[in-house]
């Protein structure tokens, strides 16, 4: 597992550098496995379905998008017809992988922003009715779910 | 190739403008939150997906997308940072910043 987060480091260094020249890749190197040596392995990553994890990101994106479009609509209206208002929102994660990845993808999204974070509860402030709605829908949770699947059984 | 990348640098510059309007008529810390999800999301996304489509497909490009990577990733946690920093000091939404 490390050695995948020393590639990954590595592969960061190399775009972010662009020099190719024999000194810098190979402090490079070294820099990435001795950073990848000192740190803890991520729990998880090595369960994740990654699979899921890459259709998850056309599919977030297009929320963004349409809420986006939602949110400036609003923002652009003369009347600024916004109801902000903090909800409780239950959900059934309770490790740190998934609420972060609910927790994020929420805060993401225009018209949703996670106040506070608990095992199993978010804080969430939504901005109207409609960014409620897409809220409590679940299909957050539901391909959250599909991401982290493989790591079911684990806790 | 080069009109793509201008196209999306307007588009994004719209949403920069409504977020900056937005941070201007939203009343609270919370909702103006609001606004700035919509300049990182999309605005930020499509001057910097702009930007590596007129770049072409070379260094500056993967180094965009390194850049975008990293600014969805880092956005949320910035953003969730500052409501979460308001809301424990004792602000509530609905109710502007000088309650």
């Amino acid at each position: 597992m490390r050695i995948l987060t020393a590639v990954i480091l590595f592969a960061l260094w190399l775009v972010l550098s662009a020099t190719y020249d024999p000194a810098h890749v190979i402090v490079g190197a070294v820099v990435s496995a001795l950073v990848a040596w000192l740190n803890p392995a991520l729990p998880h990553m090595r369960r994740l379905s990654w699979f899921a994890a890459l259709a998850y990101q056309p599919w977030l994106f297009g929320r963004i998008l349409k809420s986006g479009l939602h949110v400036s609509r609003l923002i652009l209206d003369p009347k600024l017809p916004i109801s902000p208002e903090l909800v409780r929102h239950k959900t059934k994660f309770t490790r740190d992988g998934e609420l972060v990845a609910l927790g994020n993808s929420i805060t993401l999204t225009p018209g949703t922003i996670t106040v506070e974070v608990a095992p199993g509860e978010l804080v969430v402030h939504a901005i109207d009715e409609e960014s409620r709605k897409d809220l409590l829908d679940g299909s957050f949770e539901a391909k959250i779910a599909g991401v982290f699947a493989a790591t079911e059984g684990e806790r | 190739m080069s009109w793509l990348g201008i196209a999306l640098i307007v588009i994004g510059l719209f949403f920069l403008v409504v977020g900056s309007i937005g941070m201007l008529r939203l009343p609270d810390v919370f909702s103006r939150a609001h606004a700035l999800s919509v300049t990182d999301s999309l605005g930020a996304l499509f001057v910097l997906l702009g930007l590596a489509v007129y770049e072409g497909f070379n260094t500056n490009f993967l180094r965009i997308i390194v850049v975008l990577g990293l600014i969805y990733l880092l956005n949320p946690v910035i953003a969730h940072a500052t409501v979460r920093a308001a809301y424990r000091s004792g602000l509530r939404p609905g109710k502007g910043d000088d309650q």
